[in-house]
């Protein structure tokens, strides 16, 4: 069910294969080292060209490895130029420097030794939606799709004083429902998942297996180009989810009621 | 002269204050917020004129081009300070809103964000010029930084908010060669309308599909032209035509 347009036959780094993490100064950012990138098996000619891009924002920093036939590591560069070294994400490149065509390509990674930024185990086994306290203005929570290969990040309003908002049962109760619902969607309708059963992109993957832990089969396909009846399908699987995500947390549903209506 | 500063948190919300009445009834005063309950001097020193006059967006961005460079602030250092631009949109207010008469509907074009909350950050009225002119010079930033310092700029909104574009130099080069009109001094008409054939929202989407194929840092302004689709034609400056080969080296 591959359905990414993908014309060039572009090759995906996987993260695994990338081993990349900053070098720090009195725990400050100041550069990264690349100790390898394993290009095997993806059939790349030795004259392809590697790049590595840092990046955050509006800013961006390009440095050339080399070619594929004769790269070493480790790959160390600085990140003097960068507003923000601790927040940058890289980009692995390889072109073909004849027409410049991306042959491989690997992005949003972040570092190995990256801050993790307070872990919030929503299935209790893998951190799949770190929280981030930000300024959001006035808006209480968001999404961004900004973690490793584009994974989702919890944004919630820093003026908000919640320690871990799963804890907080108003929190969980409202938002998370909504977060799920959203993550959903952005999976099949944003991201196009290519497969339901060995999806290229590992958080694709984990966030499957997580409606699996909550007891929902996933579809046979994920699949809704022109065709209405399987997008009906998607979405009936995701309120499901939502649902059985609900019903997860029934017991704090009911004390929350009896906070109004207190015991009949 | 004064001394620049950067708002606190006590002070933002004075000002947030300040700006939801100041919609309902423009003659009120602006509160002092320039004490250390509100906000705290920026360092190392450095002074601005509250009353300078600015006509253009560049105006503005090459003044505090000029005022950070002679101290020994690194402009990374000054974009990341949220409150000195949201106590430089306070300090410039009349001037942002055209003495306050184009009050904008918006906080965030006064108060500044955090960068990380990308697409409203790029919506301050002060801080993106900066950043932009900085990032680009001119004559490619002169693209967003035409008009004056309390207009919306839509080509800013639409490209300095997509964070790929606005960071590749070469792809600015090409919106400027095929947005931007230099003996008028402002874009070309219709370069920002949805509803007109080559557009610049068209231009962001083609962008976006090279992307996936094409290393497109590598590539010149002029390999990146040579690339689009018929529909850009009306877009292409004559003398790119003349001269193509050229160009595409």
């Amino acid at each position: 069910m591959k359905r990414v347009l993908n014309f060039t036959d572009r090759k995906r780094i996987k993260r695994k294969n990338v081993s990349l993490r900053f070098e720090k100064e009195n725990n400050k950012v100041t550069g990264f080292v690349i100790e390898n990138i394993d290009l095997n098996g993806l059939e790349i000619p030795g004259h392809a060209l590697v790049y590595v891009e840092a990046y955050y924002r509006t800013e961006l920093k390009r440095c050339k490895l080399g070619a594929v036939n004769s790269l070493t590591f480790p790959f160390k560069d600085n990140l003097d130029e960068m507003a923000y070294p601790k927040n940058s994400k890289f980009r692995i490149l390889v072109v073909d420097p004849s027409d410049l065509k991306i042959l491989a390509h690997a992005d949003k990674i972040s570092p190995d030794d990256a801050d993790k930024i307070s872990p919030d185990k929503i299935t209790g086994k893998i951190a799949i939606l770190p929280v981030q306290f930000t300024d959001l203005g006035n808006e209480i929570w968001r999404i961004e799709y900004e973690g490793d290969e584009g994974s989702p990040i919890l944004l919630v309003n820093e003026k908000i004083p919640l320690n871990s908002p799963r804890q907080d049962p108003q929190f969980l109760l409202f938002v998370y429902p909504a977060v799920l619902r959203e993550i959903l969607t952005h999976i099949v309708f944003i991201d196009k998942i290519d497969s339901t059963t060995e999806p290229t992109i590992d958080w694709h993957r984990n966030w499957l297996k997580f409606t699996q832990e909550l007891g929902v089969e996933i579809p046979e396909s994920l699949s809704f180009d022109d065709d209405n009846e399987n997008r009906d399908n998607i979405l009936e699987w995701i309120n499901k989810c939502v649902e059985e995500f609900c019903n997860k947390y029934s017991k704090k549903f009911q004390e929350y009621v009896k906070t109004f209506w207190g015991e009949i | 002269m004064i001394a620049l500063r950067c708002m606190l948190e006590k002070g933002e919300e004075s000002f947030r204050q300040f700006l939801i009445e100041v919609r309902k009834d423009d003659s009120i005063k602006k509160p002092n917020l320039n004490n250390d309950d509100f906000s705290k001097e920026f360092s190392p020193k450095i002074t601005i004129d509250p009353w300078h006059r600015f006509n253009t967006k560049q105006e503005l961005a090459e003044y505090l081009t000029k005022v950070f460079k002679k101290s020994i602030v690194k402009r990374e250092d000054i974009i990341k300070e949220k409150g000195l631009w949201t106590w430089l949109a306070y300090i410039w207010f009349e001037q942002i809103t055209n003495s306050r008469k184009n009050i904008l509907t918006r906080d965030e074009h006064y108060i500044c964000t955090s960068p990380s909350n990308y697409r409203r950050y790029y919506i301050h009225l002060i801080a993106p010029p900066y950043i932009i002119y900085s990032l680009h010079g001119l004559p490619l930033s002169k693209l967003f930084l035409y008009n004056p310092p309390w207009q919306i700029n839509d080509l800013t909104e639409r490209v300095a908010a997509n964070q790929f574009l606005i960071s590749h130099k070469n792809i600015i080069k090409v919106i400027y060669r095929l947005y931007f009109d230099e003996s008028r001094g402002r874009p070309k008409p219709g370069a920002a309308s949805g509803d007109v054939e080559g557009s610049i929202r068209r231009f962001i989407k083609v962008i976006q599909q090279f992307e996936f194929t094409y290393d497109i840092y590598s590539m010149t302004s002029g390999q990146i032209i040579y690339l689009l689709p018929e529909e850009f034609k009306r877009w292409i400056p004559e003398e790119f035509n003349r001269w193509k080969n050229l160009y595409i080296k």
